[in-house]
């Protein structure tokens, strides 16, 4: 029997039983449909995040830091993971070392992480951030989105660039009209002359500060949006970025949190952390091991972002074990539906025997059936999933759009989920269709011709 | 007088006993029989005694308990499923009362069946198909449904179908019992016809004493599944 015979067989036979062929393959259509918008779903959420990451330049920044003692578990002042190759004690990050690590081949620029805590007031409003001490040139980066206004020309201009969502949470809804406009930076710092008027019995008992806080006007330059996951310097966390030239004209601590005083050496306490921006990724090794030999401990990002890589890999498999579910009951259904055929053809079978055909014809002809029905309800159910999942995309963004997210795709769809889909419908229903098949073909033909 | 031809079916001790529930039924005992190339051979007997189980054996459709069957040298009787399927498809057509045809399919299609599975290619089928059915007179019913031909048509396709590859043998299970005298004396005139014409070697089973003696060349009958008797009426 012909290749071509054998599927016209099987398509007249499920063209004589158009409903039940519709239902059974409806019941394929439906369990692949899930399994495409689960795993589109995982894809979606994957890109989501790799794109993020790219888009923010993380991959390729590396954050140097110091030995020492580190602050206790849970400190919100300390949310950095730990190195993990630890950083000699002794060694102490100060602007040698910065200048040091920024000629090690394949960085492009290092710069110390600078923060310090103060009271930021605007149009009233007043909330304590820590505000952060960027470079212009990575103020300027592309990694930090500033879309309304623009960043600071130098590092000694006066003004500061601030996030969206920080004008957001102190009453300020169209960011375009905050550029210009002035915020201001309340720090506190120690009172020389006020130190010397008081007795040191005060101070310690804490009836007298030798504090005192200053303010100090900027005007808002630029404002950025929302990064998913922030820039090069964190600003989802601090909120308002300011030049060094400037901050340093601020009096204040010159610590960010009391811990940072348990790292003193020597009476010197350096930068708690550097952060490397990197030529390229490939850097990455070579760049980190000359800065362990320096001595001190290194974070990338790009190690969580393997991590997260393999946390994503385990959420497609789940995404596609529940999607499995539906693809088992399809399955059932099709051996269902061409044992039922086995028993309304018996008479049918028989005389194709009588006539002439082998088992391996039979099994042929039901092999291509429940073939057919895997095909065509694979193809339906990719369209189905990808219909699904753009309704569901757009449902989802109205809601997130009311609360001024942008819009996301949640759902990816890569050639190969239809190519894979389509192709594991049918190996799903070849496999379904292997013992109706066996069956059929061992149908007797005496007993079938006898059979009304 | 010419020399007697070669037997074309040789059985030897053929015997089918058939278990029902814990009973050993004898279907056929003992049947050894030969039947020469161009012959027109009737098998009778009443209801029960194995002429049907005989045909089925002779036909490759069932397979002995004991015996063999030989057909043009060829040892039936040890083939394996797909050499017996084999053997359906070329060396031995087959009718029955109830015609068995497709009853989706149309007369030609009916026909096509032997070639498909003969994997002959969809033109030359057609042809071939067709020219059969004009030869059983149905050339103008090619298209038609078996629900749409009356009993003595559709038994025509039937023939047309079992030469479709071209056998040398054509075993009829009471091919006239579901027609009436007048379709049935045409149909067995029909097979007569093409055993004088194409030298077909033909084993008919009827119990229709008057169209046996009318076209059958040899008679055997059958009783309990044993031969009891065999003549010639010619």
């Amino acid at each position: 029997m012909r290749f071509a015979d054998a599927v016209e067989f099987a398509l007249g036979s499920l063209r004589k039983r158009r409903l039940r062929t519709f239902l059974t393959a409806s019941g394929v259509m439906i369990g692949i449909g899930a399994l495409v918008s689960m795993i589109s779903f995982g894809k979606g959420m994957q890109k989501n995040v790799t794109d993020a990451f790219k888009a923010s330049d993380l991959l390729s920044t590396l954050v140097v830091m110091p030995g020492g003692a580190e602050p206790p578990a849970g400190d919100p002042d300390r949310q950095r993971p730990r190195a993990k190759v630890p950083a000699r004690p002794d060694v102490v990050l100060d602007d040698q070392a910065v200048a040091a690590i920024a000629k090690i081949p394949g960085v492009l620029r290092a710069y110390p992480d600078i923060s310090f805590p103060a009271m930021v007031g605007y149009e009233g409003a007043e909330e304590l951030r820590l505000i952060q001490v960027v470079p212009a040139a990575v103020a300027a980066s592309r990694s930090m989105k500033i879309t309304w206004g623009r960043a600071y020309a130098s590092d000694e201009e006066a003004g500061v660039v601030v996030s969206r969502s920080l004008l957001r949470r102190m009453g300020t809804s169209d960011p375009a009209s905050a550029v210009g406009k002035t915020i201001r930076i309340t720090s506190v710092s120690v009172d020389l002359g006020r130190l010397a008027t008081l007795d040191l019995g005060s101070i310690l008992s804490g009836t007298a500060s030798p504090l005192a806080q200053e303010s100090y006007d900027f005007p808002i330059l630029g404002v950025t949006d929302v990064a998913p996951f922030g820039g090069e310097a964190n600003l989802t966390e601090s909120g308002v970025l300011i030049p060094p030239g400037p901050a340093g004209r601020i009096k204040r601590l010159p610590i960010t949190s009391i811990w940072d005083l348990f790292r003193m050496k020597g009476g010197r306490l350096g930068y708690s952390a550097v952060t490397v921006k990197l030529g390229s990724l490939g850097d990455l090794g070579a760049v980190r091991s000359k800065v362990h030999d320096m001595g001190y401990a290194t974070f990338a990002l790009a190690d969580q972002f393997d991590e997260i890589t393999r946390a994503f890999y385990v959420m497609d498999m789940v995404l596609a074990a529940v999607g499995m579910i539906a693809i088992i009951v399809a399955a059932l259904g099709i051996v269902n539906t061409m044992v039922m055929s086995i028993l309304e053809r018996f008479r049918e079978i028989g005389i194709m025997k009588a006539v002439g055909a082998g088992d391996r014809d039979i099994r042929r002809i039901f092999f291509f059936e429940s073939g057919a029905i895997g095909f065509a309800g694979g193809a339906a159910g990719c369209v189905l999933g990808w219909v699904t999942s753009l309704v569901i995309n757009r449902v989802v963004n109205f809601y997130l759009a009311r609360q001024g997210m942008p819009f996301v795709n949640y759902f990816a769809f890569p050639f190969w989920i239809f190519l894979g889909a389509v192709g594991f419908s049918l190996l799903v229903s070849l496999v379904s269709g292997i013992y109706p098949a066996r069956r059929a073909s061992r149908v007797d033909p005496v007993v079938a011709l006898r059979h009304d | 007088m010419n020399p007697p031809a070669p037997p074309l079916i040789e059985t030897r001790s053929l015997s089918k006993t058939y278990l029902v529930g814990d009973v050993r039924v004898a279907a056929l005992a003992d049947v050894t029989l030969a039947v020469p190339e161009g012959s027109f051979l009737a098998v009778t007997g009443a209801s029960g005694s194995g002429k049907s189980t005989l045909l089925n054996l002779l036909g490759g459709l069932d397979t002995p308990s004991a015996g063999t069957i030989e057909v043009g040298g060829a040892l039936v009787s040890a083939m394996d499923r797909e050499a017996l399927a084999r053997y359906r498809r070329f060396a031995a057509g087959m009718i029955f009362q109830s015609f068995n045809l497709v009853a989706a399919r149309t007369a030609l299609e009916n026909v096509e069946l032997p070639l498909i599975f003969a994997g002959v290619n969809r033109t030359e089928r057609k042809r071939r198909a067709a020219e059969l059915l004009g030869k059983v007179g149905l050339a103008h019913r090619a298209n038609h449904r078996p629900p749409e031909l009356s009993g003595g048509e559709q038994q025509r396709v039937a023939v047309a179908r079992a030469l479709a590859n071209g056998p040398r043998l054509l075993l009829a299970d009471e091919p006239t019992g579901n027609l009436d005298s007048r379709t049935s004396r045409e149909i067995v005139g029909l097979l007569a016809g093409l055993n004088r014409e194409r030298n077909l070697t033909i084993i008919m089973v009827s119990h229709e004493e008057g169209l046996v003696r009318e076209f059958a060349r040899e008679i055997v009958r059958l009783q309990d599944g044993r031969i009891v008797a065999a003549e010639s009426p010619a």
